[in-house]
Order: C-alpha cells, then sequence, then structure tokens
C-alpha cells in the first residue's frame, strides 16, 4: 500500500497535461550529407529508423551511404558499415576515398568497416545476428550499414526457409532500434519484390535510385518511396554523382521556405524610357517578362539594358546564358556603352555560362538559384529558352517546361524579376510567341518584329501582355544604336497589317519634292 | 601490374614493425620470428576489414612477389584461418640473417600492396590500430605521414 500511495503522490505531483496528454515525441532528424536530400526528406533523416537503400548497380547506394555515415559518425556514437559478400572493402575504400566527403582520419576513430561474409558462409544468419549483435553492443553505434544485404537474403533463399528469413529481420530491426541505432540495409533489387521480401514491411523508409539512359544520355533518378513518421518531397528527383559524391536536386528546387513578394510591388526600369512608358511605367517587380523574336532583332541587347539599369540603381543581376561565352557578352555589351565588367568583379553581377553535356534541368535550376541567393539578385536574365532547352540533355528535355514554371513561380515569388529571351521564326502572315507555353512562364510579353516599309526591313516592338496592369498597344519601330536598343518615333499609323511583317500603307503618300534640274 | 621489389620506405616501416615485435616480449611471441608475429597481429584487423578470405589473398599476393624478391622456403604456406604456418622448422634449416630478410620484405610487400589499394592515409591508420605508440625512425615519408595523421 505504501507503494501504491507513493505511486498516487508521485502522479498528482505530475503537470496536469502530461497526465492528461503525454507529450508527442520529438523525432530527431539527422543530416544526410547529401546536398538537397535533407530538404526533400522533409529535414534529414529521421533518428533511429531502419532504412532500406535500393537500386539497381551503377546508381550510387554505397555512395549514399557512405555519405550519411560520413556526416553523422563521431568518435563517441560511431558507424559501424558491415560489408557481406559484395564489394571487396578494399575496392570500396580505394574507390571512395576519392570523394571529397571522405575523410580519412574517421577511419577507425569513428567509422568502422567490418566483413560478415565469414560469418555468413559458416553460421548463416544466426551468425550474422550473432555478430552484427556484438559489434552494435561494444560500439553503440548511431549508424548501422549492411551493404549488401541482399545477398544475405540471396543465401537465406537458396538455403533456408522464408519464416528463417523473417525472423532474422525482425531480430536485426529490435536489436538496432533497441540500441538507438539508424540503419541502412543497402542491396540490388527490383520493384517487384518490393511485394514479398519482409524487409520492406519493416521498413521506416526507402530510397529508390534509378539510372536510364535515354538515347546518348543517362539521368540518376531517386524516389523517397516511404519515410514514416515525416513527409517528404513527393516524385523522382534528379541526383548526379560528382567528386563532393551524390547530390539532389529536389523538385522543388528548394524554394518551399523562400519568403513571398510584398502585395506593394515598384516598377522597374528597362533602361529604355520610351519602353518604360510601353508598359506602364516600367516592369512589376517580381514579374516574368519574356522577349520573343527572331534573330538580330535585339533580345540580348534589351536584357543587357535591363540588367545595367539595375546596377546603375545598386541591384545585383545574374545572367544565365547559353548562346554565348560570358567574355563575348561582356564584350558586347561594352560595345553598347555598358560596363558589365565592373560590376562582376565587385559581385553585383554574375555570368552564369551553362552548357555541358547532359545537364540536367533542375541542377541548372540549381545553379541559377544558388547564384541568386549569392549576390541577393533582384534582376535575373535567361538568354535565351531555346538555348537552355538545347543544353539539357535529350531525356531531360520532357521535363523542362515544367521545371522552368516550378523555377519562376518561386524565384518571381520570392520577387526576383526575370527577363528571359526566346527566338521565334518570323513568317509573313501571322506573329506568334514562342512554341513554348508562355501564359505559365510569363507577367509580361514583349514582341519584337521585322517589318517591311519603303523597302527597308525595320524592328517594330509591342507590348503583347502585362498581367500586373495597363499597357501601351502602340506598334513603334525601334533602332539598335550605339547605346543599344532605342524606340524611335511614335506609334506607326501610317501602316496597317505590321504584325504580318508586310503592311499596308493607308496613310497618305508625302509628295516629295522634285529634284532639281541639272543645269 | 608489372611490381618492382617492396620500396625502401616501406622496407624500413616493415623493419620497424618487426623490431617492436621483436622488443615486445619473446616469451609471449612463442619464439615465432618476427615477421610471422607482424602477420598475425596485422590478421585481426584486416580480416574485419576484408574478410578472412580477403585477407589470405593479398598475403597470398604479398608472398609470391616477396618469393620473386627472396629466397622463400617451401614450407612457409598460409593456413586457412590466414596466419602462417611452416615456420617452425624454418630456424634450423636456414641463415638468420637471410630469414629475417625474407620476412621484412614479405611484409613490406603486404604494406607496399595496402597502399596501392586504399592508399598510404589508410594504410598507416590500419596498421597504428595494432601499434598505436610504434616509433619509426625519423626522416622516412612515412615517419612524417604518421606524425601528420596523429596532429
Amino acid at each position: 500500500m505504501k507503494t501504491l500511495n507513493k505511486i498516487n503522490v508521485a502522479k498528482s505531483a505530475l503537470p496536469r497535461k502530461v497526465v492528461s496528454r503525454p507529450a508527442k515525441v520529438a523525432i530527431r532528424q539527422l543530416p544526410t550529407g547529401v546536398r538537397g536530400l535533407d530538404e526533400i526528406m522533409g529535414g534529414g533523416l529521421p533518428e533511429f529508423s531502419f532504412n532500406i537503400i535500393a537500386g539497381a548497380p551503377g546508381c550510387g547506394k554505397t555512395t549514399l551511404a557512405h555519405q550519411i555515415m560520413f556526416a553523422n559518425a563521431t568518435p563517441r556514437k560511431p558507424a559501424l558499415f558491415f560489408t557481406v559478400l559484395g564489394e571487396p572493402a578494399l575496392k570500396m575504400l580505394r574507390h571512395q576515398q576519392q570523394y571529397s566527403f571522405f575523410d580519412p582520419t574517421q577511419l577507425n576513430r569513428s567509422i568502422r568497416f567490418i566483413n560478415l561474409s565469414s560469418a555468413l558462409l559458416k553460421n548463416g544468419l544466426r551468425g550474422v545476428v550473432e555478430e552484427i549483435t556484438r559489434e552494435v553492443e561494444a560500439s553503440s553505434p548511431a549508424i548501422v550499414v549492411v551493404d549488401s544485404y541482399r545477398n544475405v537474403t540471396r543465401k537465406t533463399i537458396a538455403e533456408e526457409n522464408e519464416l528463417d528469413l523473417q525472423a532474422f529481420v525482425q531480430r536485426l530491426v529490435l536489436l538496432l532500434t533497441s540500441w538507438q541505432a539508424t540503419t541502412f540495409m543497402v542491396g540490388e533489387y527490383a520493384e517487384a519484390e518490393m511485394r514479398d521480401n519482409p524487409v520492406f514491411t519493416v521498413a521506416d523508409g526507402i530510397f529508390w535510385l534509378s539510372q536510364n539512359v535515354e538515347r546518348n544520355s543517362v539521368v540518376r533518378k531517386l524516389q523517397i518511396i516511404k519515410s514514416r513518421g515525416q513527409g517528404s518531397v513527393p516524385g523522382l528527383h534528379t541526383i548526379r554523382i560528382t567528386a563532393d559524391g551524390l547530390q539532389a536536386y529536389s523538385r522543388t528546387l528548394g524554394l518551399l521556405q523562400e519568403k513571398v513578394r510584398p502585395a506593394k510591388r515598384r516598377r522597374l526600369s528597362s533602361g529604355i524610357p520610351e519602353l518604360d512608358e510601353m508598359l506602364g511605367g516600367g516592369i512589376l517587380e517580381g514579374d516574368s517578362l519574356l522577349v520573343a523574336g527572331p534573330s538580330g532583332t535585339g533580345k540580348s541587347a534589351l536584357a543587357t539594358q535591363f540588367l545595367a539599369e539595375g546596377l546603375r540603381h545598386g541591384e545585383a543581376g545574374v545572367a544565365a546564358i547559353f548562346e554565348e561565352r560570358p567574355e563575348g557578352y561582356t564584350a558586347r555589351a561594352g560595345t553598347l556603352g555598358m560596363d558589365l565588367r565592373t560590376p562582376q568583379k565587385n559581385k553585383m553581377l554574375e555570368m552564369l555560362y551553362l552548357r555541358p553535356l547532359d545537364l540536367s534541368v533542375d541542377e541548372t535550376m540549381q545553379e541559377i538559384l544558388d547564384a541568386v541567393k549569392r549576390l541577393k539578385a533582384k534582376r535575373l536574365v535567361i538568354d535565351s529558352l531555346v538555348g537552355f532547352e538545347m543544353a539539357l540533355a535529350p531525356g531531360f528535355r520532357e521535363d523542362f517546361q515544367e521545371s522552368l514554371y516550378r523555377m519562376i513561380a518561386a524565384l518571381t515569388g520570392a520577387g526576383v524579376t526575370i527577363f528571359t529571351t526566346v527566338e521565334t521564326a518570323d513568317t509573313f502572315n501571322e506573329m506568334s510567341f514562342s512554341h513554348y507555353t508562355i501564359s505559365f512562364l510569363t507577367d509580361d510579353i514583349l514582341r519584337l518584329r521585322y517589318v517591311e516599309i519603303e523597302g527597308q526591313l525595320r524592328k517594330v516592338i509591342t507590348v503583347v501582355k502585362m498581367r500586373g496592369g495597363n499597357h501601351s498597344k502602340d506598334i513603334r519601330e525601334y533602332i539598335i544604336g550605339d547605346k543599344g536598343v532605342a524606340i524611335i518615333g511614335p506609334r506607326q499609323e501610317q501602316y496597317a497589317r505590321l504584325t504580318t511583317g508586310l503592311p499596308d500603307r493607308i496613310g497618305q503618300i508625302k509628295e516629295l519634292a522634285p529634284e532639281p534640274k541639272a543645269k | 601490374m608489372n611490381r618492382q621489389g617492396a620500396t625502401p620506405a616501406m622496407r624500413l616501416f616493415a623493419e620497424c614493425l618487426m623490431a617492436y615485435e621483436t622488443k615486445a616480449g619473446p616469451v609471449l611471441a612463442g619464439n615465432k620470428p618476427p615477421a610471422v608475429l607482424v602477420c598475425d597481429k596485422l590478421r585481426l584487423p584486416l580480416a574485419t576489414l576484408m574478410g578472412n578470405a580477403g585477407y589470405r589473398a593479398l598475403l597470398a599476393r604479398a608472398l609470391t612477389l616477396a618469393k620473386a624478391e627472396t629466397p622463400w622456403p617451401s614450407e612457409v604456406v598460409i593456413k586457412p584461418d590466414g596466419s602462417l604456418g611452416g615456420w617452425e622448422t624454418l630456424e634450423a634449416q636456414d641463415d638468420p640473417q637471410e630469414m629475417a630478410e625474407a620476412g621484412v620484405v614479405l611484409i613490406a610487400q603486404l604494406l607496399d600492396l595496402l597502399t596501392s589499394f586504399i592508399g598510404e592515409d589508410l594504410m598507416l591508420r590500419q596498421v597504428y590500430e595494432v601499434w598505436p605508440t610504434v616509433q619509426l625512425p625519423q626522416g622516412d615519408s612515412i615517419a612524417q605521414r604518421k606524425n601528420e595523421n596523429t596532429k
């Protein structure tokens, strides 16, 4: 009775909230060590979770496991990497040490590699569990990796029965969870195996890596098929293996946390007063503007003027260029009286030249986003969409429009103003804007085109669309002079059907005075 | 791979390990030759890392390379557990100087092999797991590396 009283006293002393509704357990999240993956995971790896890293050979499974280990292992809470009949440990170390995350000082201090092949071959699953138990109890690891778990089960299927395998999985999960380890079973699996293999049922998280070949390019993808206890970003995310190991590119491009643009927005000057006038006072801050026109109509010159005007007002800018090298772009701006060299030196302007082979759309977007964040840029130029799409591996082109939409939406939402150029083919019976579904991509559209007037090929500009307000409906002639694009003259009232490129004169022809007669 | 003999730096390192083992205690050693003692001690961490079969394969390769460099008695074999066998008959039959040299070459080849697979940094880390206090002669590259690693 004395004991019971003690319990009663203790209970009444507890805060009311604890008695009536126990506080939820907080699941700590561990860093993955993979750029972009924490965001995809919804913050990181749930501590003490039991995970599967699955996929075909060459997808980066072992590298992913290594990155997780190196990001989390400490001498007090080490990582144990058990190898089983797979890649020889010496070769694995030989290759993995090439990555920048591989810190040799952690080896044997906070990361230990243990081979289980003998235990498996000699004593089967029992031997494996005994060996893992011994090592886990001896070092209380934070991270445990078994690579390849698939080889363990293959041996079992051949020699033992399915129940043994289920019992083994249960024992392993119980052991590793009780010893507060976050565990990763690495294995080569086909998707169909997910239904029958008991390890997929007990797993808290499943990382599925895949590698698809499309024409001449290879595209690696990651999917979080299962993530108990926390929301991950759904869908397939591009991954790339570089000298830094795996890098993941979230479908949200890491922009979920970006602030939203203010309700009241400024109008930014394009650098051309007459064009600002046509735009109703300038481009609305946070708008995405598309300039469409054929080759030679001055799209890049307009983009450069937009950047230069921002720089004049102390606004940092980023130019992602795909059709010309930065030196050439900078030099050409110089011939139009715009100095882009000094702002690049002063870290106010960054020119990104992105034309490697097999570029993935998400990593290109990430490069752009990184530059925008680095400079706290207010103005972004993408010159041009066609060049951007051409620089991508064929497998990524299908996703281009969707990814571009996501990036533009997120960046403009954060208040960055985007100026994009797109080349169009002019026909002389219609005025098209581009083959992209532009209404999704842009708030504002400017159209440049050639028109034939009085035996000359001249250029005209018009504002087709402006989502944020009223704009001029005029079609005005412009020239590209030594200071860039300059709009000349009021709207053309002498001609109709200018948009076709072959206008009809509707105004009166002014008779020219006859030339003086020769004496 | 067209391998040359064991490198001078690795030979020096092997000599240091063998000298350390000789000094450590002839009673415990049970009169095993120093090279056998060094192999015995390396066996545990290396077999943990690469499995018993992996260690045996590596030692077999080192033994083959050592035999090409210096005369080795045919009695010496690698047992299934990865330990060296057949050394008991050696002392009576062979010149001790020659045997010591053969031992140095075997250990140096083993360490050289490890280095060629996982690099000097990781090889040294494995060795210092076993002999954390081994003193190396100053001035050779491995000694300098040890100092850098322990900083």
